[in-house]
């Protein structure tokens, strides 16, 4: 008999044990989050939809609210870095569309390991194998033309038709030192057709717009006639209000840019950081994503009528390693090819 | 020596007033004004220098001219000296020729509706420059905006013909002309209306018609006041950074400040070869203000002296309206038409479904009072403009008082301190404030302390021009009479000068209060969270392709705008912004 219960004991310290070694997993302690009281959260994904998701947490009353900060993904990366360097930390939860800077924080001891609970079932590639990260959303570069402007026939199928010399002064190209989602897109697509691809590209005189998104309106407004690419969920939303625009799905294929969120290792709400992290990851919150069109890792949400689905497309993708290789030559290749 | 000094005049010998007569703080103030200078000054620009010689070499902080080289050895960042150099040239020119001819016809000529005219410039004036170009992209963009197609529709020409093309060089100096001339609007009318007619009426007396007084006798006079406008003009088109942003970058072109943000939002730490690639700017502008001391020389204009004056408008006869009607095209261009188009766009629910009845919605107004950010920054914005502005303009009154007078040994040392951040861009200012206050004991990061020391900073100078042009014009011979009667120079100050200055001093607080409204270039690498300005939601909207709500919102600030000049009408009377 004594045996048996010195059998559960040490059972029950090993497993004590083992929570207390990989915190990584425990369910966040809510007492200490409640306590903490406030989240704030970096992220580069559009404001509306970053501040609904705010929103949605603090309409949940846990006591603890969640502040958004808004940015593009590499001036978020700098705002961090340059904060760390003067000492100072803010942020409790990182969410950008970069996955080489979260290598980069990985090794530099920047973030720390938590895998969010109810994730265990996600899509492969939304998860990761060390558990400092776990992918939020993803969605693809895709050009796009203006159907008031060009007819269906005539628009272009894949890559390779962007660049034909009749579009010269009709299309409008994102600058990919503002937007990682363009980066990503590119080194994709100089691995498909070489840098040959651009130098043609600048010979067509694009205008050239600071982030992936800023290219729509120019379409929509006939100012230029196709996008060399822009994010598809904020293309979709723009067609979804009711602007004149039609999604081109090369053949080639379209390059996936994938949105790494963690914990950072330095938050001053490292209880309410879990509890955020929890609640971002969770059914209701994934299918609020994919109401928005992105898409997510939960296997169990339903995405919105006419958005392709992952399994549909022909993806292209790079890995972090390579991304973080190559973006910087990249942007100032482009410098160099387009002036600007 | 205990004894109390007899009373002046009416005063009676109270308590406080004794005491304030007895003692001369004159010189404990000339002290703090001093120190508070150095402070504002010279920290940003000691950590900008201090940064553009550290390089990261090996993981190890060194010393290095690495950041020079860097920055001046690739052939893809001259290109922007060139561009800048152009732009602010044309734009300064252009700017003193509009501005400084319509401060002429409000403040001189029997021009009519002046009223209107003045406060359509400074409605203009306080529209921030990145609204004007995103409004100018609806309404010039060569294939879509609104004056091609209705060019096109009454030419009947094809698409590939367009009058306008605001993604240009020249686009881009037009739209920067359009903002940069209410300052020299401003400083010349308040030149203008410190000069009384006698000097006029003895020219017309002589024979001198209205154009040969205005060439010959007036425009020597406001002489000092067009150039303070024409280096305040040059200098703000050099520093701009909303305008090259939204308009040149689609060209194919950057400026030294769009380049400069490149820098800063460069993955890389590029913060010393941002500093170092500011430094010509620095340097510009530090010649630009010399050499208009070198131009001014030591000529005085003494034209408010104790004997009274009047002003008296020139006649134009039947160029009356012809003349207003000019005068009223580059405030269309400035605010009609860009404000047309904001409203029209405010009210669209897409961009691409045109002005129709079904495709008008007020979703943009809901969106943008049901959102947190956006209230939140509007208080941020109103609060940071209140406070730059009553800091600047008392700091820049009593600086330009000091040097005017010239007070103290070094007053001209005084006088280049606050005139020096003028050739700070705003963002390279940030710069050197971040790395000033984000370190122990000093962190002010994260607070809007930090987003107050850049306003106040960055539009000291214009305070102090105005102070200055003011100052320059009210005869040292008022205060040395009181002076003479006893007072003190903090009294004659505050009993002789002032009530003299009034309008001017006025004029340097709506001058710094106003552009504080839409500071963007300075606010867009300091601003947290929690202390998020206007100018910085909108570029936010911007990046965000949210037309409708950045819409919405222009048209909210242009209806504060005009609420708040109606008040000021309202408090100071027809004086305001009259300056005299």
């Amino acid at each position: 008999m004594k045996g048996r219960y010195l059998r559960f004991g040490i059972a029950g310290l090993a497993a004590a044990a083992m929570l207390m070694s990989i915190p990584a997993s425990a369910a966040p302690d809510m007492r200490a989050a409640k306590k903490e009281g406030k989240i704030l959260w970096y992220s580069s994904m559009s404001l509306p939809i970053t501040q609904a998701v705010c929103k949605r947490f603090n309409a949940k009353k846990t006591g603890i609210t969640c502040v958004a900060h808004r940015s593009g993904s590499g001036k978020l990366y700098r705002r961090y870095l340059q904060e760390a360097k003067g000492g100072i930390y803010k942020a409790d939860v990182f969410h950008t569309s970069n996955l080489g800077h979260f290598l980069n924080m990985k090794s530099k001891k920047h973030l720390v390991k938590y895998v969010p609970t109810g994730t265990g079932n996600f899509n492969p590639k939304f998860k990761s194998d060390h558990g400092f990260w776990t992918i939020f959303r993803a969605s693809m570069l895709v050009p796009f033309y203006n159907p008031k402007k060009v007819k269906a026939s005539e628009a272009p199928k894949s890559w390779k038709d962007l660049i034909d010399p009749k579009w010269k002064g009709r299309i409008v190209h994102s600058h990919p030192s503002y937007s990682g989602f363009v980066t990503n897109g590119m080194i994709n697509i100089v691995k498909l057709h070489g840098w040959e691809y651009y130098e043609k590209m600048a010979a067509l005189k694009p205008k050239i717009m600071q982030s992936a998104l800023a290219g729509i309106p120019i379409v929509a407004t006939g100012e230029a006639d196709i996008g060399a690419g822009t994010v598809l969920y904020g293309l979709f939303a723009a067609i979804n209000k009711g602007e004149p625009l039609k999604i081109i799905l090369p053949t080639e294929g379209v390059p996936l840019v994938t949105s790494p969120s963690g914990i950072l290792s330095k938050a001053p709400h490292p209880n309410a950081a879990r509890v955020f992290t929890d609640f971002m990851f969770s059914k209701d919150n994934m299918q609020f994503l994919a109401d928005n069109f992105l898409h997510v890792g939960h296997p169990g949400v339903k995405y919105p009528k006419g958005l392709p689905a992952l399994s549909d497309m022909k993806l292209m993708s790079i890995s972090g390693k390579e991304l973080k290789k190559k973006n910087k030559p990249t942007r100032k290749k482009f410098r160099k090819l387009f002036g600007v | 020596m205990t004894q109390a000094v007899p009373p002046i005049g009416g005063l009676g010998s109270t308590g406080s007033a004794s005491w304030f007569r007895r003692v001369d703080f004159t010189s404990a103030v000339w002290v703090i004004v001093l120190v508070l200078l150095v402070l504002l000054v010279v920290l940003p620009i000691y950590f900008l220098f201090q940064e553009s010689f550290l390089r990261d070499i090996d993981d190890v902080w060194q010393f290095s001219f690495g950041n020079y080289v860097e920055a001046f050895s690739d052939p893809i960042y001259y290109g922007p000296i060139a561009t800048t150099f152009v732009i602010s040239l044309f734009a300064g020119v252009f700017s003193l020729i509009i501005g400084a001819g319509m401060a002429w016809c409000v403040s001189r000529t029997d021009m009519p509706y002046t009223g209107l005219v003045r406060n359509s410039v400074l409605a203009a004036f306080v529209t921030p420059p990145f609204l004007g170009a995103i409004a100018w992209i609806l309404l010039a963009g060569p294939r879509a905006g609104w004056l091609n197609v209705l060019f096109r529709w009454i030419t009947g020409l094809s698409q590939d013909f367009s009058l306008f093309n605001i993604f240009s060089l020249p686009g881009v100096i037009f739209a920067i002309t359009l903002y940069t001339f209410p300052l020299v609007f401003i400083v010349v009318l308040a030149g203008l209306n410190n000069i009384s007619s006698d000097i006029e009426d003895a020219a017309n007396i002589a024979g001198g018609g209205t154009f040969s007084t205005m060439i010959n006798v007036t425009l020597p006079l406001v002489l000092p006041a067009l150039f303070a406008g024409l280096i305040l003009a040059v200098l703000e088109a050099m520093i701009l950074f909303g305008i090259p942003a939204i308009l040149a970058i689609p060209a194919g072109y950057h400026t030294m400040t769009t380049q400069l943000r490149q820098f800063m939002v460069s993955e890389d730490d590029m913060l010393g070869v941002a500093g170092a690639y500011a430094m010509p700017m620095l340097i510009a502008a530090i010649w630009l203000i010399w050499m208009r001391g070198k131009a001014l020389g030591r000529r005085g204009y003494a034209t408010v002296g104790g004997k009274g004056g009047v002003r008296r408008p020139q006649k134009l006869g039947s160029w009356r309206y012809p003349v207003f009607f000019l005068c009223l095209f580059p405030v269309i261009c400035t605010l009609g038409l860009p404000y047309v188009a904001l409203s029209a766009t405010s009210i669209m629910k897409t961009l691409g479904g045109g002005f129709v009845w079904s495709n008008l919605t007020f979703e943009h107004y809901i969106f943008m009072i049901n959102n947190d950010g956006v209230r939140e920054s509007f208080f941020n914005t109103v609060g940071l403009a209140l406070m730059a502005a009553t800091g600047a303009a008392t700091v820049a009154s009593i600086a330009s008082y000091i040097v005017q007078r010239k007070l103290v040994r070094g007053h001209s040392f005084m006088g280049f301190m606050a005139t020096a951040p003028i050739g700070i861009p705003g963002i390279v200012l940030a710069v050197g404030l971040f790395a000033a206050y984000t370190k122990q004991p000093f962190v002010l990061y994260g607070t809007l302390w930090i987003l107050f020391l850049a306003y106040l900073t960055k539009y000291l100078p214009l305070a102090y021009q105005t102070s200055n042009a003011a100052l320059t014009s009210i005869h040292p011979e008022l205060e040395e009479c009181s002076r003479i009667l006893g007072a003190n120079r903090l009294q004659v100050f505050r009993d002789v000068t002032i009530p003299l200055f009034k309008a001017g001093l006025i004029a340097s607080w709506i001058l710094v209060f106003m552009p504080s409204l839409r500071e963007l270039s300075a606010s867009i690498l300091l601003w947290t969270t929690d202390t998020k300005v206007i100018s910085v939601v909108i570029i936010d909207l911007y990046e965000e392709n949210l037309f409708g709500p950045i819409s919405a919102i222009a048209v909210t600030l242009l209806v504060i705008t005009l609420l708040a000049i109606a008040a000021g009408f309202r408090l100071v009377g027809k004086d305001f912004m009259k300056a005299g």
